[in-house]
C-alpha cells in the first residue's frame, strides 16, 4: 500500500506538532495527522512549565521538578527532556523567556498574574516583576476583558500602578464583531470613520484613530496594555505604531478563546513543519489500526466520510490531547482513549471524576494514559500496549496540568522526546 | 445496524419542525462547547462586518429555535459555504449542514422569488443547465460574454460583477470527445493494454471508475477530464463516464435546495448503481467530491446515498492509496519549461476533506517542477459568491493573502483542483493556473 | 407601637410572592422575607411544566379541574412566563389500553382539551419520538418559567408598595401571648438588595398577620411559633438536557412512574421524575442512579435522548402534606391538594397561618383563597384582582418585529430577549450604545443583565434566573466572568469577584451531576480557561482582600530583558 512513513504522529496540536518536528530533525520521514484545528486556537499562547506545586508559587521551575511525583510527565522525561523541549520550542517560535530559568508573571484577563515560563514579544513589556506605572485598555464589545476590573485587582497584587479604561473601538464596526475581525482590522490598517465635520465624512488608519482614543488616558503610565488582539499576521507592525504615536511600550494581555497569540504560535509552527518536511494530512478522524505479525501497529486507518484510508508507518505516537483536545472520550460507563484502546484509569463511580468545589482536586482533570519511561502507554499488566506506540501531551495522565500551569511544558517535553526516541528506533 | 444506529439522529429522516421538511438540527449544538475556532477559520467573518461568524450562525442560533420560529437572520445569505468550520470545529458540530439548511428555509420562506437576487442565484446556481446551450456556439458565446455591454447589463439588470471574465467555453466539450473516442469500450481496451505493460492479469474487474467530471470540467476545462481518464487508464484503470449533473455545490451555496435535490437524486441513483457493481468514483473537482461525500449524505437520504459516499474519492487520493503514485512520479519528469515552479492554492472543500496537503506533496518528488503551497487562505470566489456584484469586494479582500502569496513565487503558473479558485487565482494575479492531474498526464502518460 | 406591616408573608416561591401580589394590589401593606433568592425553595426547583390538568385526570379530578382553570389564566396574565407548547400522553406498544382510555374520558370529564393522535400525527408532531408509538392524547399542556413568573409577582408587589426582602432568614418568630406578633430575620447583607460586600444585621419586623407560605420548610417556622406541622417533604430529581428534542410536553401515558415527562423548557428540555420522601429538605442525597434512571427510561420514549448531552441536573422537594392520621405510606398517593392551617383554630395561637401542600399550576387560586382568608382576618375589603391584571412583561407584545433596526441586534437574539422580557423589551433592550452579546449560549444582551442587576444587587444568581444567562451550554465557563464585570463600576472589585466565584460554584454544583462525554470535555475546557487562562484559582488569587504582595516575591522572577527590574533583585538573568 501506498502511503508509507517511518514516524507517524497522531493529533496536531502543540504535542503533535513538537513530535513531528522533533522526529523530522532527527531525520526520519514524518507524517503528521491531524482531525482538526489545533487547541492552540483557544489556549492563551502562553508556554507554562511549571507555576504551582501543591499550592506554592513557582519561580524556577528546574529547581522544582524533582519534587514532583514519580508518575509525572516530568519524572518520565527528566530536566534535561524539558530543556530539551524549550530549546526546541525557542527554534520555533519568536518569544521571550529564554534568557532566564527563572518564570515570568504575566497578567492575565481575569487581573490575576500567572507564572509562565515564555510568553509572545507582544506580551513582554507587561510583566509584573517590571515596576512600571501602568495603563489598561479594554473595549466596549470586547466583552471577555474589563479593564478596569482587571486594573483594580491587579493593583492589590503588583508592585506599581494600574489603571484600567474602556473605550470603543473606533470606526463603525459592528457591535458582534469578532476579535479576529478587529484585529485584521488593525494588520491592514484600515481607514476608519472618525466623524465628521462640515458634513465631510473624516477618516484616518485605525491605529491612529485607537492611538488618539487613548491619549486622554495616558496619564503617567509608561505602557499600556490591550487585550490580545493586536493583528494576526502583523502584530509587530501594530504594536510599533501604537508605541510611535504614543511614546509609551505597548503589550497584549492573553486572552481566552478565540485566540490570537495560540493561532500566531500555530502559524509559526507550520513554517516549522514545513522546513522540516513533515508531511501533513489534516481534516480527517484517525479511528482505528492495523496490527503487524508481532501484534505491533502497522498502520492506522483514517476515517473518511465511510472510506477507510491507512496510514503506513514503524513508529506511531499518540498526541491527541486530553477531554479537551478529544484525545479521551468518556461516557456515563467510563473513560476511554478511542482510537488504540489503551487503558485510562478512572473511578468506577462517575461522581468521583470530580470534586464540589469548582478548583478543588479533581479526578478528571488527570486523566490520561500510564507510560513507561519510554513514553509507551501501559495496559492493565503494566506492559506496553504496543512496541511502536509512545503518547505524548494531553492525553497523558497523572498530572492536572491547569492547576499546575504546566500543559506546554509538558507537550513540549514529552514531544520532542517522544519524537526523538521514535526516529532513534527507525534509524539507530 | 445497532439499535442506537438505527435510532440516532439521523436528521434526513426526520421532518423538520418549521416547516414539515427534513432537519432538525438542534441537537447539533450539543456538540458545542463554545471554543470558537469556527470563528477563527471563517473568511467572511475576517472582512466581512455584516456577517457574525459560524458560531452564532451554526450551532447558537439553532440551539435557540422554537417551533413556529420563522425569521433566519438574513446574514446566512452572506456565507459563502466555503465549509472551512467544519474542518475548524474540534466537536463535529454539523456546521454547514447547518448553514445550508438555514440559508434553504432563508430562501423559501423570506426571499422573494421576483426578486432580482433570487433570480440572479437561481442563474448562478444553475449554470450547469445553461452551459449546454453556450457550448453549442462556444465561439459566440465567448465572443458575446466578453463584451463591454454583456458585462454593463450583468451588472446593472443581474448584479453579477463586471469585474470579472466570463470563462471560455471550450470548442469541443469533454463529453463530445470521450464518445468519439469510442467511450467506455476503447477505455477498457487501453485499461487492458496499461495493465499487461505492468504486467498484471488484463481482466481486473476490481480496477473500474466510474468518473464524475463536473460541469465545469465537460464545458470549459475539458484537458483536465481527458487528463484524468489517461492517468486513469495509464494505471490500469476502466473508466467509465454515466450521465450526470451538476453537483449541486452552487445550489447548496445559494439556499436553491430543490434544484439541489433535484440534481443530487440523478447523481444518486446513476452513481449508486455503478457503485454495486463494483466502480469506485472519481472527482476530479474537489467541491465535486465534497458534495458527493459529505453534503449529500448530511442532507438527503436516497438509496445508495452513504455508499456512493464511501467510494467517492478525489483522483490523485484515490491513485495514491491504491496505487505507487510517489514512486512512480520520482521516475518520472516534466519540462520545466511548460511546470516549473507552481503556485499551489489548496481549496477550502480540499482541505476540508483532507486532501490540501497531498497535491505538493506528491509533485515535490517529480522532476521539472516545484509545487509551492501559497498558505492556507481562503481563495474568496467560493464558486457563486464572487461573481454577485455586491460580494465581489468582499470576495477579493478575502483573496488578497493568497495572491500577495502567489506574488512572491517566482513563475506566473498557478495550480489548483477547484475551477472556481483558478478563475480567481487567474483573475487578481493573471498566473496561467493548471492542475495536478495536467500535470500527472504530462510525466505519466506517453 | 406602629407595625412594620400589616402582613408579613414569609417564603419567596410562587405562593408567596403569589400572596404578596394579591394582598398588595388589594391595598394590604406586605412585607415578604425570603431567605435565599426568590424561588430559592421547591419554585426554583420544578419541572416548568404548566398543567393542563390531564396528569391528574384520573387521580385526582379535582386537581385536573383546577389545573385547566389556571392553565387558561396564566396564559393570559403570564404570557411571557408561558410558552403554550401542547402536551402529548404518549401510549407505547404494550401499554395498558383500558388506562388510556380512562385518561381520555377523565381529561374530557374535567373539560381538558384532548384529542386522540394517531402514531403518525404523535410522530410529524414531534420527529423523534420512538417508533414504538402506538397512540397519543394531545393535551394542552405547556411550559412556564417559574423564575420570571416570580420575579414578575415580586415586581408588581413592589410597584403596589410592597416591601420584598430576599436574603433575609427568618432566626425567629415573634410570639406575645399566643399571638404571633412577627418576626426576627437576619439580613445577610443589610436591608434591600443584596451587596456582597456588606456585612448583615439582624431586623424585627413586626406585623399584623403572619403567612408561612415556606412550602417544604413551614414545619421548621411552625417550630420556631411553638406549633407542629409534619410536612412530608418528598423528592424528584429533573434532568436538564443541552437543548429541545421536542417541543411538545410527552407524558407517558400509564399509570403513576417514575421518568415520565419531558418538558420543553426555554432553549432546553427536563426530564423527570421521582417521588421519593426525605426527612430533610436542605439535606438529602443527590443519586447518580435517578439520572441514569431519567435518561435510560426516557430514551424509551424519545431515542435520542440515550445520547444527548445533559447539562446539569437538580433535585426539587415537594412539600406534601396530609391531615395527621391519614397515613398513606407512598409519597407518591399522598394527595397534590393544598391545605390551609388557621393556626388559631388548630394550635390557639393567632396571627399566623400555614400554606402547605399545592402545586405550582395552581399557584394564584392558593394565594387568592389565603388572601382571602387573611382579608377575613384583618377585616380588610378588597376584591382579588390577580386573575385579570396582567404582570409587568405580559401587556400585548409581539415578537414579529425588526431587531436590527430597532435594537441593532440580530434576529435570533432579540427574538429569545422578547420571548424572554415580554412587554417590557423596548425598555431594557432600548439602549444609546452597543448592547453586546454577553450570554451567547442564551442569548442574553448587556442591557438585560444590567437590568437584572438593577433589579437584584450583586447576586449574580439572581440575575440569572431573571434572564437565563449561565444556563446554556457552556454552563457559565464563557460568560460568568462578562456578568460579573457588569457590577462594576457600581460596586468593586472584590464584590465583583465574590460574586463571580458564588455563580461559578452554583453552575459547577450542578454540573457535576452531568460530567461524562460532551459536558465533561466542556468542563475541562471551563477548567482550563478559568484555571490556565485566567489563573483563578491559584490560592494568592482567591479571597477578598488579600495582600498578595507579601506572599509574591517579585524580584525572584523574570523582570523581561530590557525590563526596569524590581528594586531588590536583578530580574534572574541566567546563572544567578
Amino acid at each position: 500500500m501506498a502511503i508509507e512513513d517511518d514516524v507517524v504522529v497522531i493529533g496536531g496540536g502543540l504535542a503533535g506538532m513538537t513530535t513531528a518536528l522533533s522526529a523530522a530533525r532527527e531525520g526520519s520521514r514524518v507524517r503528521l495527522l491531524s482531525h482538526k484545528e489545533s487547541t492552540l486556537r483557544f489556549a492563551s499562547g502562553l508556554i507554562d512549565v511549571l507555576g504551582y506545586v501543591e499550592g506554592e508559587i513557582v519561580s524556577n521551575p528546574f529547581e522544582t521538578i524533582s519534587a514532583l511525583p514519580d508518575e509525572h510527565p516530568y519524572q518520565k522525561v527528566g530536566e534535561d527532556g524539558v530543556r530539551a523541549g524549550l530549546a526546541l520550542f525557542d527554534s520555533v517560535a519568536d518569544y521571550a523567556g529564554d534568557h532566564t530559568d527563572r518564570n515570568a508573571l504575566v497578567p492575565t484577563f481575569g487581573g490575576r498574574i500567572k507564572p509562565t515560563a515564555r510568553y509572545p514579544k507582544h506580551t513582554a513589556p507587561g510583566l509584573a516583576s517590571d515596576e512600571r506605572d501602568t495603563l489598561l485598555v479594554g473595549f466596549e464589545t470586547v466583552v471577555d476583558f474589563d479593564a478596569p476590573v482587571a486594573a483594580e485587582h491587579l493593583r492589590e497584587t503588583v508592585p506599581f500602578d494600574v489603571r484600567g479604561v474602556t473605550l470603543s473601538f473606533p470606526g463603525e464596526f459592528r457591535t458582534d464583531a469578532k476579535i479576529t475581525r478587529l484585529a485584521h482590522a488593525l494588520d491592514k490598517n484600515e481607514r476608519v470613520e472618525i466623524g465628521s465635520s462640515e458634513n465631510v465624512s473624516q477618516s484616518e488608519p485605525v491605529r491612529i484613530a485607537l492611538a488618539e482614543k487613548i491619549k486622554p488616558h495616558l496619564g503617567d503610565a509608561e505602557r499600556i496594555g490591550f487585550p490580545a488582539m493586536l493583528g494576526e499576521d502583523h502584530p509587530e507592525d501594530v504594536r510599533a505604531t501604537l508605541e510611535r504615536k504614543l511614546d509609551v511600550e505597548v503589550f497584549e494581555i492573553p486572552m481566552g478563546p478565540p485566540s490570537l497569540p495560540g493561532m500566531r504560535l500555530e502559524a509559526q509552527f507550520e513554517s516549522a513543519l514545513k522546513e522540516a518536511g513533515v508531511r501533513i494530512t489534516t481534516g480527517n478522524p484517525v479511528v482505528d489500526f492495523e496490527s503487524g505479525d508481532n501484534g505491533e501497529i502497522s498502520a492506522v486507518v483514517v476515517e473518511r466520510n465511510g472510506a477507510a484510508i491507512p496510514f503506513h508507518g514503524e513508529q506511531f505516537v499518540l498526541a491527541t490531547g486530553g477531554l479537551v483536545g478529544k484525545g479521551i472520550d468518556s461516557d456515563r460507563e467510563g473513560v476511554r482513549e478511542p482510537i488504540f484502546d489503551c487503558r485510562v484509569p478512572a473511578p468506577e463511580d462517575r461522581y468521583e471524576w470530580s470534586e464540589d468545589g469548582a478548583f478543588d482536586n479533581h479526578a478528571f482533570a488527570r486523566f490520561g494514559v500510564q507510560v513507561d519511561d519510554e513514553l509507551r502507554p501501559l495496559d492493565s499488566a503494566g506492559e506496553p500496549e504496543f512496541e511502536n506506540l509512545r503518547a505524548v501531551g494531553g492525553v497523558l495522565g497523572n498530572c492536572d496540568v491547569s492547576a499546575e500551569k504546566s500543559a506546554s511544558g509538558v507537550s513540549l517535553s514529552t514531544g520532542t522526546v517522544a519524537g526523538r526516541k521514535a526516529s532513534d528506533e527507525v534509524n539507530p | 445496524m445497532s439499535e442506537k444506529e438505527a435510532e440516532s439522529r439521523n436528521p434526513s429522516e426526520l421532518q423538520d419542525v418549521f416547516s414539515g421538511e427534513p432537519m432538525d438540527l438542534r441537537p447539533g449544538s450539543d456538540d458545542c462547547y463554545k471554543c470558537s475556532t469556527c470563528d477563527t477559520e471563517c473568511p467572511v467573518a475576517e472582512v466581512d462586518d455584516d456577517f457574525p461568524g459560524p458560531k452564532f450562525q451554526g450551532p447558537e442560533q439553532w440551539r435557540l429555535k422554537r417551533k413556529g420560529d420563522h425569521d433566519i437572520d438574513d446574514s446566512v445569505m452572506s456565507c459563502s459555504n466555503c465549509m472551512r468550520c467544519d474542518n475548524a470545529c474540534p466537536s463535529e458540530v454539523p456546521l454547514s449542514q447547518m448553514h445550508n439548511t438555514a440559508r434553504g428555509k432563508y430562501v423559501d420562506e423570506q426571499m422573494s422569488k421576483l426578486s432580482r437576487e433570487y433570480i440572479r442565484n437561481r442563474i448562478l446556481s444553475n449554470y450547469g443547465r445553461l452551459a449546454p446551450l453556450a457550448s453549442k456556439f462556444p465561439r459566440l458565446t465567448n465572443f458575446v460574454m466578453g463584451l463591454s455591454v454583456t458585462k454593463f447589463v450583468n451588472e446593472k439588470v443581474m448584479g453579477i460583477t463586471s469585474q470579472r471574465e466570463f470563462p471560455d467555453f471550450a470548442t469541443e466539450t469533454f463529453t463530445d470527445w470521450w464518445e468519439k473516442r469510442g467511450g467506455k469500450a476503447t477505455s477498457k481496451e487501453r485499461a487492458q493494454e496499461a495493465r499487461t505493460k505492468r504486467g498484471d492479469a488484463a481482466e481486473n474487474d476490481d480496477k473500474r471508475v466510474a468518473y464524475f467530471h463536473g460541469d465545469y470540467s465537460n464545458y470549459n476545462t475539458p484537458e483536465v477530464a481527458k487528463a484524468m481518464v489517461r492517468v486513469f487508464e495509464q494505471f490500469g484503470y476502466e473508466v467509465a463516464v454515466p450521465d450526470q449533473r451538476c453537483s449541486g455545490t452552487p445550489m447548496f451555496a445559494n439556499g436553491m435546495m430543490d434544484d439541489a435535490r433535484r440534481a443530487a437524486k440523478f447523481n444518486i441513483e446513476t452513481f449508486a448503481a455503478l457503485v454495486e457493481q463494483g466502480y469506485d468514483v472519481i472527482c476530479s473537482c474537489t467541491s465535486c467530491s465534497m458534495a458527493l461525500r459529505q453534503e449529500y449524505p448530511e442532507l438527503y437520504s436516497f438509496d445508495g446515498t452513504a455508499k456512493v459516499a464511501a467510494n467517492t474519492f478525489e483522483a490523485l487520493e484515490y491513485l495514491r492509496v491504491h496505487e505507487d503514485l510517489e514512486g512512480e512520479l520520482a521516475d518520472s519528469s516534466v519540462p520545466e519549461s511548460e511546470f516549473g515552479e507552481l503556485a499551489y492554492h489548496a481549496p477550502c472543500h480540499a482541505k476540508n476533506q483532507g486532501l490540501d496537503g497531498q497535491a505538493v506533496e506528491l509533485l515535490s518528488a517529480l522532476d521539472g517542477t516545484d509545487p509551492v503551497d501559497v498558505g492556507d487562505s481562503c481563495s474568496g470566489i467560493s464558486g457563486t459568491y464572487g461573481w454577485k456584484s455586491e460580494k465581489y469586494d468582499t470576495s477579493m479582500k478575502i483573496g488578497d493573502e493568497m495572491f500577495e502569496h502567489m506574488e512572491d513565487v517566482e513563475s506566473e503558473t498557478g495550480m489548483t483542483e477547484c475551477p472556481t479558485c483558478a478563475m480567481q487565482m487567474n483573475h487578481g494575479t493573471g498566473y496561467d493556473i493548471r492542475h495536478p492531474l495536467e500535470v500527472l498526464d504530462s510525466a505519466l502518460v506517453n | 407601637m406602629a407595625n412594620d406591616a400589616e402582613v408579613l408573608v414569609v417564603g419567596g416561591g410562587s405562593t408567596g410572592t403569589g400572596i404578596a401580589r394579591d394582598l398588595a394590589l388589594r391595598g394590604v401593606d406586605v412585607t415578604l422575607v425570603e431567605k435565599g433568592n426568590l424561588t430559592h425553595g421547591t419554585t426554583g426547583r420544578m419541572h416548568g411544566l404548566l398543567h393542563s390538568g390531564g396528569r391528574y385526570a384520573v387521580s385526582d379530578q379535582a386537581s385536573a379541574t383546577e389545573c385547566i382553570e389556571e392553565n387558561r389564566v396564566l396564559r393570559d396574565i403570564a404570557s411571557h412566563c408561558v410558552e403554550m407548547t401542547g402536551g402529548q400522553f404518549v401510549q407505547l406498544e404494550g401499554d395498558s389500553d383500558d388506562y388510556f382510555e380512562e385518561k381520555l374520558r377523565g381529561c374530557r370529564e374535567c373539560g381538558i382539551p384532548a384529542e386522540v393522535l394517531t402514531a403518525k400525527e404523535a410522530r410529524d408532531q414531534e420527529p423523534y419520538l420512538t417508533k414504538d408509538v402506538k397512540r397519543a392524547i394531545s393535551v394542552p399542556d405547556g411550559a412556564i418559567d417559574p423564575f420570571r413568573l416570580c420575579v414578575a409577582n415580586a415586581a408588581d408587589a413592589e410597584m403596589h408598595g410592597a416591601r420584598i426582602e430576599t436574603h433575609a432568614e427568618v432566626t425567629d418568630v415573634l410570639v406575645d401571648e399566643n399571638d404571633v406578633v412577627g418576626v426576627e430575620v437576619r439580613h445577610e447583607s443589610g436591608p434591600g438588595k443584596r451587596n456582597h460586600a456588606r456585612p448583615g444585621t439582624k431586623e424585627e419586623i413586626r406585623a399584623d398577620y403572619v403567612v408561612n407560605a415556606t412550602g417544604a420548610w413551614a414545619g421548621q417556622l411552625g417550630e420556631m411559633a411553638g406549633v407542629d406541622i409534619e410536612v412530608r417533604p418528598s423528592k424528584g430529581v429533573m434532568v436538564v438536557m443541552n437543548c429541545r428534542q421536542v417541543d411538545t410536553v410527552i407524558n407517558h401515558c400509564r399509570p403513576k412512574g417514575d421518568a415520565d415527562i419531558i418538558v420543553p423548557h426555554e432553549v432546553t428540555a427536563i426530564l423527570g421524575t421521582t417521588d421519593e420522601e426525605v426527612s430533610d429538605p436542605e439535606n438529602y442525597p443527590e443519586e447518580g442512579w435517578e439520572v441514569d434512571m431519567m435518561i435510560d427510561q426516557l430514551s424509551k420514549l424519545v431515542p435520542i435522548l440515550r445520547d444527548s448531552r445533559t447539562v446539569r441536573s437538580f433535585w426539587g422537594v415537594r412539600p406534601l402534606y396530609e391531615p395527621p392520621g391519614t397515613g398513606t405510606t407512598d409519597p407518591t398517593d399522598i394527595t397534590r391538594d393544598f391545605f390551609l392551617l388557621d393556626h388559631e383554630e388548630r394550635d390557639g395561637l393567632t396571627g399566623l397561618t400555614s400554606i402547605v401542600g399545592g402545586k405550582f399550576t395552581t399557584y394564584r387560586a392558593m394565594a387568592e383563597q389565603i388572601s382571602d382568608h387573611v382579608c377575613d382576618q384583618l377585616g380588610v375589603r378588597g376584591r382579588c384582582r390577580t386573575a385579570d391584571e396582567p404582570l409587568p412583561g405580559s401587556d400585548d407584545f409581539s415578537i414579529l418585529r425588526d431587531y436590527m433596526d430597532e435594537f441593532g441586534i440580530r434576529s435570533p437574539i432579540g427574538r429569545r430577549s422578547v420571548q424572554r422580557l415580554g412587554s417590557r423589551a423596548d425598555d431594557v433592550l432600548k439602549t444609546d450604545g452597543p448592547n453586546p452579546v454577553l450570554c451567547e449560549c442564551e442569548a442574553v444582551t448587556q442591557s438585560e443583565i444590567q437590568d437584572a442587576i438593577d433589579g437584584s444587587g450583586t447576586d449574580l444568581n439572581a440575575v440569572r434566573i431573571r434572564t437565563r444567562a449561565s444556563m446554556g451550554n457552556c454552563q457559565g465557563g464563557i460568560c460568568c466572568h462578562r456578568m460579573a464585570n457588569e457590577l462594576h463600576p457600581e460596586h468593586d472589585e472584590p464584590t465583583a469577584r465574590e460574586a463571580l466565584d458564588e455563580l461559578f460554584q452554583e453552575r459547577w454544583k450542578g454540573e457535576r451531576h452531568a460530567l461524562w462525554g460532551e459536558q465533561l470535555s466542556q468542563a475541562a475546557l471551563n477548567y482550563a480557561l478559568h484555571a490556565t487562562t485566567m489563573n483563578r484559582d491559584a490560592p494568592e488569587a482567591n479571597g477578598g482582600q488579600d495582600a498578595e504582595t507579601d506572599t509574591i516575591d517579585f524580584s525572584a522572577f523574570d523582570a523581561g530583558r530590557n525590563g526596569k527590574g524590581v528594586v531588590d533583585g536583578d530580574g534572574g538573568i541566567n546563572g544567578d
